[in-house]
């Protein structure tokens, strides 16, 4: 799934962090498995919004996934504040899994 | 920004401090309950109406069935309904008076004190029932969404009531006429609204929403559930009705012929929810989650030869009823509860101790929280009791029922080992 973002280059270095950040009982990380819909780069604020989903609104691993992606972004952007938008429309499938995420299941 | 995004606050799960004493509980009852069938195995050679033997089967059904799926509905209520418990303060009350009540009533039963004892142990367990009907039942109607995971549980917390009710009914009649008729006649009933009504209608609610969800699978069929859903409370109605107002030996193979039907559709919603998963390896927990519902068939059939010879007029036959029922608690429910613990346990386990790993570093996975070892050991003893106890109940040999039971033992004790080991997880970092 693409992620949608106002700064290419920044994003890029903030999903490769984020490529350490797994579900636990999937053992997937979140960006293949699609959870993150967008980054918005804030250079006036000095803020990132992360605009992410999880597989079920009462996931019950919700809170340890998204102070999961807060601590990710905060380490490869520590000048930034990192603000999590919990979204869940659209809701996550499994189409939003990468090709990636399919191989890492075994398809 | 994407469609309609809302900034929504994470909804709190719940606590693992309201959890975790069921699973304990549970796991103890089990402990107690294969202790009880090692002590008692010879009494698996009679009558299936036993004060031992109604004792194992109410340390079974309530102190292991009853309270480890009280304890993990608990946790997943909330995802099954989407929205969140009604109260934790109500399951707390669930859970001491089902604590206090089942010892109580058990002891009855094993010393057969059908006064004072099992009076009071009955009560208790209404009353748990009643605490967790209302959470439950406050929990589905606050939840803004409606599936067919809810209402399979909607009807089996409503066939739970009416269990434990006629249940404390039948105490009753013991010693004050309550019944026109003697409380071993109002057994049948009072086990199958209780095995059928409230252990099967949950777990295929359960079941349908965890085994895709584990699996990842992207299969989904409501109409199918819905449908299962009816039959299995059609069913029910039927035999219900039938019990009071004709014959029930005769029409029972009209209810038996519906969960079966319902038994087997379930399986054909299992089948193409692992054949469209997109987790290729399974693991060992799922599949013997799977297992015990093909494992469901054996009971089904052997009730169905039950109730044949009785309708052929051959009489009642005790062993076979009696491992109909030892298949029911030890083989069905017990092989999705050792299943399923430890794919739930673990994430509540994992939960409690990583919620704020990020800070830690990186972690084991809630897979890692038990030792597959002793897992796979105690898949193996299980498999291996259940086959020799029930061969050993048909032939009628107490050589084979005594290996059994230390088995279950054995089972019991590396269930439990498993259990500590997961709840007594410390932080680990890698």
């Amino acid at each position: 799934m693409n992620v949608t973002t106002n700064n290419d280059a920044k994003c890029t270095t903030a999903l490769a962090g984020l490529k350490f950040v797994d579900d636990p009982e999937v053992g997937l990380n979140v960006v293949d498995l699609g959870l993150i819909y967008e980054l918005d780069f804030q250079e006036d604020e000095k803020k990132i919004v992360c605009t992410m989903t999880l597989t079920s609104e009462f996931c019950p691993m919700g809170e340890t996934i998204t102070s999961d992606v807060t601590h990710a972004l905060q380490n490869d952007f520590p000048e930034y504040s990192i603000e999590i938008n919990l979204i869940f429309q659209p809701p996550w499938g499994y189409e939003n899994i990468s090709e990636e995420g399919h191989e890492f299941l075994g398809y | 920004m994407i469609g309609s995004p809302f900034n929504t606050a994470l909804i709190k799960t719940t606590s693992h401090k309201v959890v975790i004493p069921f699973y304990v509980y549970a796991a103890f009852s089990f402990l107690v309950a294969t202790l009880l069938l090692l002590t008692s195995s010879g009494n698996f050679a009679g009558h299936y109406f036993h004060p031992h033997i109604l004792a194992i089967t109410h340390t079974m059904a309530l102190g292991w069935g009853c309270m480890v799926v009280f304890g993990a509905s608990h946790q997943l209520v909330p995802v099954l309904i989407e929205g969140k418990l009604h109260s934790e303060k109500l399951a707390y009350a669930t859970f001491y008076l089902a604590a206090v009540g089942i010892p109580i009533l058990v002891a009855g039963f094993y010393v057969f004190d059908m006064g004072i004892l099992a009076k009071v142990g009955g009560s208790l367990v209404v009353a748990s029932v009643l605490t967790y009907l209302a959470n439950i039942f406050f929990s589905i109607t606050e939840s803004k969404k409606k599936n067919p995971h809810a209402t399979f549980i909607f009807y089996a917390v409503f066939w739970l009531l009416l269990t434990v009710l006629l249940g404390l009914a039948l105490v009753f009649n013991f010693t004050q006429s309550v019944f026109p008729n003697n409380s071993l006649h109002y057994l049948p009933l009072h086990a199958h609204l209780g095995i059928v009504g409230w252990f099967l209608l949950l777990v295929f609610g359960v079941g349908s929403r965890l085994i895709p969800m584990f699996l990842i699978s992207k299969y989904t069929n409501p109409k199918l559930l819905y449908f299962i859903c009816y039959l299995i409370n059609a069913a029910l109605v039927f035999y219900f009705t039938s019990f009071f107002f004709f014959d029930a030996t005769f029409y029972v193979f009209i209810p038996i012929a519906g969960i079966l039907l319902s038994v087997v559709l379930f399986l054909y919603y299992c089948y193409h929810a692992y054949k469209k998963r997109l987790r290729r390896a399974v693991d060992e927990q799922v599949k013997i989650s799977i297992l015990s519902i093909v494992l469901l068939l054996i009971p089904i059939v052997t009730l169905a030869t039950v109730s044949a010879t009785l309708i052929l007029g051959y009489g009642e036959n005790t062993s076979l009823i009696l491992a109909y029922g030892f298949l029911i608690f030890f083989g069905w429910l017990t092989a999705i509860i050792l299943g399923m613990t430890f794919k739930t346990l673990t994430f509540i386990s994992w939960n409690k101790v990583y919620r704020h790993r990020s800070s830690i570093g990186k972690t084991l996975s809630p897979r890692d929280l038990f030792n597959h070892t002793v897992f796979n050991a105690m898949s193996l003893t299980y498999l291996v009791s259940l086959l020799l106890f029930t061969a050993g109940i048909i032939l009628i040999l107490p050589m084979l029922l005594k290996v059994g039971a230390a088995l279950m033992l054995l089972t019991a004790v590396l269930y439990v080992f498993n259990v500590f080991k997961v709840i007594n997880h410390k932080a680990l970092v890698l």
